[in-house]
């Protein structure tokens, strides 16, 4: 398996200093220089900024630098925009998406997977075409319309109304800090957003794990349990639900990277410092530093990804051979 | 064994996890019934909105916007500032007086006040903040000079002070040679007489000085503190101002508290204040110390509902009202505060910003540039065809204002009714399509389709849709290019955009800061992004430059703006009226955003709040 995973890694080499390569490239195409002067600036000034920044160098320069940089864990440039090192700010972000994103995945895996189950097991029945339909209806709404009215009933019209002040209508307070986990805080500044993520994608995955549970009822080993008198409860949970780990596996690793990305409209509406905020920010302002630094973590964590479905699969699937 | 521990586990974690979330959130949802207990700091608290992202930089050399001013305002502080009570009148901060003029208002004579110290801070001897002395000023003023700092800002001293061109390229010159910045260095403009009084000395008696040295860019820093922090001086800042930065997370909140040492700054009296903001009983703690409030919190708003909510429970002091939401504060017919908000004890404040707003033409377009009949009749005819009316009340509520010329509502200048002797408004169809004809382009044959720059904004989308409708009544075929914002300033910096959308607001409240916007040599990528060139209007702007105020200064503001009208540079001009609530609980507050240093006069009253935080 070691072999493997090392033989992985060094055939991804390539394609992470590609994707490296082509970000720099692309982001190359406009100059970054006029997003930072004042008002009046003389050419010399304008030429002066970009020594500073130091686009004045060639290209492979600076893409040999920002990749030397990256293979000494060297985050230490400084953002254009808001001068701090880029270290500094991926840090201070990485946590806040976490603390959405990780609760929000596995409640909605946990329950999509449940409400899978529940539904193949009535496949046909009411219960099935409810939910079905339930799940239709909420993959049809918009993302952004999930967050104002959650925002809206959620935090402020219980407050108002029943004087509930359950969740912050906006607003983040470390949740894990030098004092521990703040269970407290994460429950008024993130489970709201949280709920709202879960809402969204819980139709979407519901309707895949629903799929997947169907496929697997019509299986032999499914019939044969049944002829062997096995229970229900059993052939769903522990038959079924073990054969299904692939395509499970294969979902939840996809949206793996993802979750240090955070979701750019729920940490915008919150006032949440996460990833999503600080990449889409970056990317407005063309600060370079931030957009290259954090491509270079996400494909990284993406590559990381690939390499552990793969060792799961293995592991869940004694069919699958790491070769 | 470890793919079985798997397999086993498989079967079973999706249940475990489950119950574990479960058994976490639920007792944690009865725990957090109300707020988390946060520590809640002693005294007066002040919540305040920013409606965007906030500052980008707490170093004044290194601010641009206005969230840097707001920001940066309450912790540092300029020689001169605006009054609260008359924001269009200068007044001493750190000065004992008004600088006096000397030689003609080619050299000024300052004095600083007594007493005004630097926060305390591990950066000064035995942590204890120091007195502010000249070299403190003239420190702080050759910062603006210094490459390293971005050189933002250059543009308000360039040309300015006697020396200092020489002083910005030996030094900057130095540095790139592989030398330092040599602050010693002496500027023959700055005079030090002791270390409470010096006078500086001007190229020419430019009469704008006391405006630039009121920007908040020339905010007074300790040297001592620059150089302890370095390139983290713009975390750690250290000032003179009312306020001590307790915590700044960039993009979400900035809380300050209060300077226990500030210096001896009095509310003003009653007679400052207007007839109007009297019967409004703003000048209630005329003469009474300031600041009022131990603690202020900003919180920064990229999304208007959050702040709109946050607002509507008591959680900020006042807001601006954003277009969304106009119509739950005010009817729109009357602009009167709705019954709701009144109700609720809500107060509305407006304020006329010194905005210009505009769509410009690069007069070195091949098609649209140029000064001849032709092409000047083309641009009219564009003029003519664009009715602000309809975009007013399409997107401002009908709030904003429309007027000729670049002077926006306020300035010496500004036409009477904003309707100059010269106008070219539209829409006046019939006009714009014999302006076209003259141009040569008869029903806007021939005339090729003109490339529109804006930025990729939803607004700017509806907008530039609506401004292609208007023109396509003439005949004219123009092409809307959405771009981020800086490739349209790169566009427009390198003169590749024929036209543009683009908006200016005024540093200081004079005229002469709109109309440089046409000075030749301030062409792009200078502040003339139109690229006009007119000798006459160069050498009348020379003329006012070193002009007091006066009827014979403002008649030749009125002769250079019906210059550009007629030679049609751009198709405007708008300016916006800002709308303001005010919380019930917030005392002394009317909005402007002249200037931000205005923080320190506001005061809460916790009893009117709807429930403390």
């Amino acid at each position: 398996m070691w072999a493997y995973v090392l033989r992985k890694l060094l055939y991804n080499i390539p394609v992470y200093l590609g994707i490296i390569l082509l970000v720099m490239v692309a982001l190359r195409v406009n100059d970054p220089v006029a997003a930072y002067l004042g008002k009046n600036p003389s050419p010399a000034q304008i030429a002066a900024l970009r020594t500073e920044m130091g686009l004045d160098r060639p290209f492979f320069v600076q893409y040999g630098d920002f990749v030397l940089r990256v293979v000494t864990l060297d985050f230490s440039e400084r953002s254009w925009e808001q001068k701090r090192p880029v270290g500094d700010m991926l840090r201070a972000s990485v946590i806040p998406s976490l603390a959405i994103t990780v609760p929000a995945l596995v409640l909605t895996t946990v329950s999509a997977v449940s409400i899978g189950l529940l539904v193949s097991y009535f496949r046909g029945r009411l219960t099935d075409r409810v939910l079905m339909f339930a799940a239709v209806i909420g993959m049809s709404i918009s993302f952004l319309v999930y967050i104002i009215l959650g925002q809206y009933f959620g935090a402020y019209w219980l407050r108002e109304n029943w004087g509930m002040d359950l969740f912050a209508i906006q607003g983040y307070e470390p949740v894990i800090d030098a004092g521990g986990f703040h269970s407290g805080r994460w429950v008024y500044y993130c489970l709201l957003p949280v709920l709202i993520s879960v809402i969204v994608a819980i139709g979407y995955d519901t309707r895949f794990y629903r799929a997947v549970m169907v496929e697997e009822t019509g299986r032999d080993y499914i019939v044969t349990a049944m002829a062997k008198g096995a229970s229900k409860p059993k052939i769903m949970f522990v038959h079924m639900l073990k054969n299904a780990m692939i395509p499970i596996i294969t979902h939840v690793m996809i949206t793996f990277p993802f979750l240090i990305t955070g979701s750019i409209l729920i940490e915008t509406f919150f006032n949440i410092p996460g990833m999503g905020r600080t990449l889409i920010t970056a990317i407005n302002a063309k600060d370079f530093p931030v957009i290259q630094a954090f491509t270079a973590v996400f494909a990284a964590v993406f590559i990381a990804s690939n390499i552990v479905t793969d060792v799961l699969y293995a592991l869940v699937d004694p069919r699958v051979r790491l070769s | 064994m470890l793919r079985q521990a798997i397999q086993r586990a498989a079967g079973v974690v999706c249940l475990a996890v489950a119950a574990l979330a479960a058994g976490v959130v639920a007792p944690s949802v009865a725990a957090a019934a109300a707020r988390p207990s946060e520590a809640q700091p002693a005294g007066k608290v002040l919540q305040l909105a920013i409606r965007t992202d906030g500052p980008k930089s707490l170093d004044p050399v290194q601010g641009s916007t206005t969230y840097d001013n707001l920001a940066c305002a309450q912790i540092f502080e300029t020689l001169v500032t605006f009054s609260y009570a008359d924001p269009g009148k200068l007044e001493p901060l750190l000065l004992t007086e008004m600088p006096r003029k000397e030689e003609g208002g080619k050299v000024w004579h300052f004095t600083l006040k007594p007493g005004v110290r630097f926060h305390d801070n591990p950066c000064f001897p035995g942590g204890k903040g120091r007195e502010v002395v000249t070299d403190d000023v003239f420190y702080s003023l050759k910062r603006v000079a210094d490459k390293r700092n971005g050189l933002k800002n250059w543009w308000l001293l360039d040309g300015v002070i006697e020396g200092l061109n020489e002083f910005y390229e030996q030094q900057n010159a130095a540095l790139d040679a592989g030398g330092t910045f040599d602050y010693d260095a002496p500027v023959s403009g700055f005079v030090k007489i002791n270390d409470r009084e010096f006078k500086i000395r001007l190229t020419e008696p430019v009469y704008r000085f006391m405006y630039t040295l009121s920007q908040f860019q020339m905010s007074i820093v300790p040297r001592e503190a620059v150089e302890h922090y370095g390139k983290d001086f713009a975390f750690n800042p250290v000032g003179t101002g009312p306020f001590i930065l307790d915590q700044w997370k960039p993009k979400q909140s900035l809380t300050l508290n209060r300077n226990p040492d500030y210096h001896d700054v009095r509310y003003p009296a009653r007679e400052e204040w207007s007839r109007e903001d009297q019967r409004r009983r703003l000048h209630r703690p005329a003469g009474e110390r300031v600041p009022f409030v131990d603690r202020v919190e900003f919180t920064m708003f990229v999304q208007d509902q959050p702040m709109w909510l946050e607002f509507d429970v008591g959680n900020l002091g006042y807001i601006e009202v954003p277009n969304d939401y106009f119509e739950q504060a005010f009817d729109k017919r009357t602009k009167q505060l709705s019954a709701a908000m009144q109700r609720k004890g809500v107060t509305a404040h407006s304020d006329q910003l010194l905005d210009f707003i505009f769509s410009g033409f690069n007069m070195e377009d091949e098609l649209l540039g140029g000064y001849t009949p032709e092409k000047r009749a083309l641009r009219q005819a564009i003029h003519l065809a664009i009715d602000l009316n309809e975009i007013n009340e399409a997107w401002y509520q009908g709030i904003n204002v429309i007027y000729d010329g670049p002077i926006p509502p306020g300035l010496d200048g500004h036409p009477e009714g904003g309707r100059a002797p010269v106008s070219f408004r539209g829409p006046n169809l019939e006009l714009a399509r014999q302006k076209l004809a003259e141009a040569g382009y008869p029903g806007g044959r021939g005339l090729p389709p003109i490339r529109y720059f804006t930025s990729n904004n939803l607004l700017n989308q509806q907008l530039a849709e609506m401004l292609k409708r208007q023109l396509a009544k003439i005949g004219v075929d123009l092409q809307p290019q959405l771009v981020d914002f800086s490739t349209l300033i790169e566009f427009v910096n390198n003169k590749k955009a024929p036209m543009f959308g683009f908006a200016w607001g005024s540093d200081y409240p004079d005229a002469e800061n709109n109309l440089a916007l046409f000075y030749g040599p301030n062409e792009s990528p200078g502040s003339n992004h139109y690229n006009y060139k007119n000798p006459e209007y160069d050498a009348l702007y020379e003329r006012i430059l070193v002009m007091e105020p006066g009827p014979e200064r403002t008649a030749l503001y009125e002769k250079m703006r019906d210059m550009i009208i007629r030679d049609t540079p751009y198709v405007g001009s708008m300016a916006r009226t800002r709308f303001y609530l005010i919380a019930p609980w917030l005392q002394n507050c009317r909005p402007t955003e002249r200037m931000w240093n205005w923080i320190k006069y506001l005061d809460v009253d916790d009893s009117k709040r709807p429930g403390k935080r």
